[in-house]
C-alpha cells in the first residue's frame, strides 16, 4: 500500500512535466521585468543595477532581482524561475559570455524577452537585446592618449596592459583597443607589451601583478582593462615607489577603462591620465527602451544589439568633459 | 474516568502514535516534502504549474545522479568534497575532446593546445566517435579520482575530509589551469541534447538518473557489496574481523562516488553546452544537504538511495520555491544552511527515538 502511495505521488509530479509543453502562466497584471545579475563586485555594476532597478521603479514596473554570486548555472535556474512566475521580460548580467547565450535561448524558447547588459553573448546565436559599449574604440581613445604623453618623454616606452577575463567579449574589445594603438606606433615601445592576467578577480590581479612588476621593473606603462582594479594597482606600485602623481620621474603612465568614482578621484588627483568612459547610465536607459517597447509591442523574441559609443577622458579635456564621466557624478554627489 | 475522558486520552493516544509512525517512517522526508508544499501552495500557487514541475525536475536529475555517489561514501562513514572538482575536470576533459572550434586568442596558452586542442577544435572534433569517447574521458575520469580518494582512505589510513578536501582543491585548480579559466563552447549538439533534450516525450537526463538510481537502488540492496557496504560503515573494525574486505570496499565507494559525479557534470555541462572550469563550484552544500536532509546518516552505516531521492526532491523544491518567494540570495542559503542544520538534529533525534521504540535493538 505505502509502495502504491509513494509511486502515486511520485508520478503525479512527474506526469506534468513530461506532457508540458512549456511556457510560463502569467498571473500579475502590469508589467514585471526580471533583473539577474552574476554580482554586484565593481562600482560599474552597482551603478548599472541601481540605474535599471530605480528607472524600473520609477516607471512603476515591478522588478523581481536575482543574485547568482557568480554561478552560471545558478543564473541558469533563477532565469527558469523567474520566468515561471511569469515576467515580462528578463535583464541579465551575465557571468560570461557563453552562458549568456544559453541563458538567451533558455527565454527564446519560454518566449520571454531577455535584455544583455555590458557583457554580451559570446556569439549571436540567440535572439536577445544587447546593450554594450564599443570596448574596441573606447580603449584605443584612452591609449591613444597615451601614446602621446609617452611621445612627449623622448624615450621608448615599456607598456603592460591588464587583461580582463577573455571569455567576456568586453576584455576582447578592450585588449584590441589597446593593441590597435601598440601597432601603431610601434617604435615607441620598448618590446611586445607584457600582459597581466587579472580574470576580472582582485587577487589574481594582485598576484599577477606584483609578479610583473618583479620581473620587468622597466615598466612604465599600464593599462587596466577595468577601473575596478585601480586599489590592486596602488598596492602594488606603492611600495615599489612608483605610485606618483604626473610630472616624477618615476610616473607610471596610467589609463583604465569603465569611468568610475575611484577613476575619477585619481585622475583629479593626478595620478591618472586617461580614461575610458562607458556610460552606464545611457546604457541602462537603451536597453530598458527597448525592452519596453518589445513589451508594449508583444514580441517576444526581440532582436537588437545597441552600442555605446563612449569616449576618454584626458588630463587634456578634464576641463570639459569631467562632467560626461558617471562616476564623476557620483564623486560630486548628483 | 468517565468515557468521554477515556474517549479523548485514547484520541490523544492515537495521534501520538500516528505522529511517532509518521516521524520514523522511511517516508518520513517525502511526506514532509507534500506537507511542504501544500503549506506554501496558497502563497505561490504557481508552484505545481507544469512548467515550474518540468523546471524543478529538470534541475532535479544531476543533483540526484551526484548524491547518490555521495551516499555510497556517506554509507561508509566517509564523505567526498572533491565531487565538484571531478565534474569540473570531466567537464574540462570532454569539452576538449569534443568541441569542434576553439579559439587561439582565449585558449592557445592552454597547456593542452598544440596537444588534444587546435583551432580546429579537440581530438575527435566533428568525428561521430567525439561524443562516446568524449563520455567515456570523463566517466574514466571521475573513476580514477574517486580511486584515488578511495585508496588514500582505504589503503593509507587518511581521513576522508582531509583526502577529499585536498583532491578538491588539487583538481579544480587542474581544471582551471588546463582551460586557463576559460569555458569551452561549441560542443556536439548530440552531447547538448543529453541536458535539454527529450527521448519521446521523457527527458533525456531523467532517463539517466532513473538508470543510475535504479542500479544504485539494487547495487545497495540486493548485492554483497551492499551488504558488505552497510556493514563497513556501520563497524569497519568487525566487519574486518568477519571477512568483509573493508579496503575494496570502501576505493569502490569513493570511485562510486567520482563516477556520479562525472555523470552529474555531464549533465549539468551539456545543459550549459560547454565545459567550463568552475563547474559545480558552488554545488557542494547542494549535493551533502539532499543527503543529509534525506536522512542519509553521516555517521555512516545508514541510508538508502530511495532517502536521497526523497532529500534531493525536498532539497531542490525548496531551493525553487524560495526562488518563487522573490527571497534575496543570501537569505535563500541561511534558510537553506539552517534546514540542512534541522535535518541533522531530526536525524539524531529520530534515531533515538527508533532505539527507544525498538526495545534499544537496533
Amino acid at each position: 500500500m505505502k509502495k502504491i502511495l509513494i509511486f502515486a505521488i511520485v508520478a503525479a509530479l512527474i506526469a506534468p512535466a513530461v506532457f508540458a509543453n512549456g511556457g510560463s502562466d502569467k498571473a500579475d497584471d502590469g508589467i514585471t521585468i526580471a533583473f539577474c545579475f552574476q554580482d554586484l563586485e565593481t562600482e560599474f555594476w552597482v551603478a548599472g543595477h541601481s540605474a535599471i532597478t530605480n528607472t524600473l521603479e520609477a516607471q512603476g514596473i515591478k522588478v523581481i532581482e536575482k543574485n547568482a554570486n557568480e554561478d552560471a548555472n545558478r543564473q541558469l535556474e533563477q532565469v527558469k524561475d523567474v520566468i515561471v512566475q511569469g515576467v515580462d521580460g528578463v535583464i541579465i548580467i551575465p557571468q560570461d559570455g557563453e552562458s549568456a547565450v544559453t541563458i538567451a535561448k533558455e527565454c527564446n524558447s519560454a518566449g520571454v524577452p531577455i535584455g544583455v547588459f555590458n557583457r554580451p553573448p559570446a556569439d549571436k546565436s540567440a535572439d536577445a537585446l544587447v546593450v554594450v559599449a564599443n570596448n574596441e574604440a573606447i580603449a584605443e581613445q584612452a591609449v591613444e592618449y597615451i601614446a602621446q604623453e609617452a611621445m612627449k618623454l623622448g624615450r621608448k616606452v615599456t607598456p603592460a596592459i591588464m587583461v580582463g577575463d577573455l571569455g567576456d567579449p568586453n576584455a576582447v574589445g578592450r585588449r584590441k583597443g589597446f593593441y590597435n594603438v601598440i601597432d601603431k606606433y610601434p617604435d615607441l615601445w620598448t618590446g611586445a607589451p607584457i600582459e597581466i592576467p587579472t580574470k576580472w578577480d582582485s587577487n589574481t590581479a594582485l598576484a599577477n601583478l606584483q609578479s610583473a612588476m618583479q620581473a620587468n621593473p622597466d615598466i612604465d606603462f599600464l593599462f587596466t582593462s577595468s577601473d575596478f582594479l585601480y586599489p590592486v594597482i596602488k598596492s602594488v606600485l606603492a611600495p615599489l615607489g612608483k605610485w606618483q602623481k604626473i610630472g616624477d620621474d618615476s610616473h607610471i603612465l596610467l589609463a583604465g577603462l569603465d569611468g568610475d568614482k575611484t577613476a575619477c578621484s585619481l585622475q583629479k588627483d593626478g595620478y591618472v591620465d586617461a580614461t575610458g568612459v562607458q556610460d552606464v547610465y545611457a546604457e541602462a536607459q537603451m536597453l530598458l527602451d527597448a525592452m519596453l517597447a518589445a513589451i508594449e509591442k508583444g514580441e517576444k523574441t526581440p532582436n537588437e544589439w545597441l552600442y555605446d559609443d563612449g569616449f576618454a577622458l584626458t588630463q587634456a579635456n578634464m576641463g570639459e568633459r569631467e562632467m560626461d564621466m558617471w562616476g564623476c557624478k557620483i564623486l560630486a554627489g548628483e | 474516568m468517565s468515557k468521554v475522558d477515556q474517549l479523548n486520552t485514547g484520541r490523544v493516544g492515537n495521534v501520538k502514535i500516528l505522529g511517532r509512525k509518521i516521524l520514523l517512517s522511511e517516508f518520513f522526508v517525502l511526506y514532509l516534502t507534500v506537507f511542504y508544499l501544500l503549506v506554501l501552495f496558497p502563497f505561490i500557487p504557481r508552484v505545481f504549474s507544469p512548467y515550474n514541475i518540468k523546471n524543478v525536475l529538470s534541475n532535479t536529475w544531476p543533483l540526484l545522479v551526484i548524491a547518490i555517489g555521495q551516499t555510497f561514501v556517506l554509507i561508509t562513514a566517509g564523505i567526498d568534497l572533491s565531487q565538484t572538482s571531478v565534474m569540473a575536470l570531466s567537464s574540462i576533459f570532454g569539452a576538449v575532446i569534443m568541441t569542434s572550434e576553439a579559439d587561439p586568442a582565449l585558449l592557445s596558452k592552454s597547456p593542452l593546445w598544440g596537444i588534444m586542442l587546435s583551432d580546429k577544435g579537440g581530438l575527435f572534433a566533428g568525428t561521430s566517435a567525439a561524443l562516446p569517447v568524449g563520455l567515456l574521458v570523463m566517466m574514466a575520469i571521475g573513476i580514477m579520482i574517486g580511486l584515488i580518494n578511495g585508496f588514500s582512505v582505504a589503503k593509507l589510513r587518511m581521513p576522508p575530509f582531509i583526502v577529499t578536501l585536498v583532491s578538491q582543491m588539487f583538481f579544480a585548480a587542474v581544471a582551471i589551469w588546463l582551460s586557463k579559466s576559460e569555458n569551452i563552447r561549441h560542443l556536439p549538439e548530440s552531447f547538448s541534447r543529453l541536458g535539454r533534450g527529450n527521448f519521446g516525450p521523457i527527458p533525456i537526463a531523467l532517463i539517466i538518473a532513473v538508470i543510475i538510481a535504479v542500479s544504485a537502488h539494487l547495487l545497495m540492496s540486493r548485492t554483497l557489496y551492499g551488504r558488505r557496504l552497510y556493514a563497513t560503515g556501520i563497524n569497519p573494525r568487525a566487519a574486518r574481523i568477519s571477512g568483509v574486505p573493508t579496503t575494496k570496499i570502501i576505493i569502490a565507494a569513493y570511485a562510486l562516488s567520482g563516477f556520479c559525479a562525472a555523470v552529474g557534470g555531464i549533465l549539468y555541462s551539456a545543459r550549459l553546452e560547454q565545459g567550463r572550469p568552475t563547474l559545480g563550484n558552488t554545488l557542494l552544500l547542494d549535493i551533502i544537504g539532499a543527503n543529509v536532509i534525506g536522512g542519509i546518516s553521516l555517521a555512516g552505516g545508514k541510508g538508502k538511495v530511495l532517502w536521497t531521492v526523497f532529500g534531493v526532491v525536498f532539497f531542490i523544491f525548496l531551493s525553487n520555491t524560495l526562488n518563487l518567494l522573490n527571497l534575496k540570495f543570501f537569505v535563500i542559503d541561511i534558510v537553506k544552511g539552517l534546514v540542512i542544520l534541522l535535518a541533522a538534529i531530526l536525524d539524531v533525534v529520530r534515531s533515538q527515538l527508533a532505539l527507544r521504540y525498538s526495545g534499544g535493538k537496533v
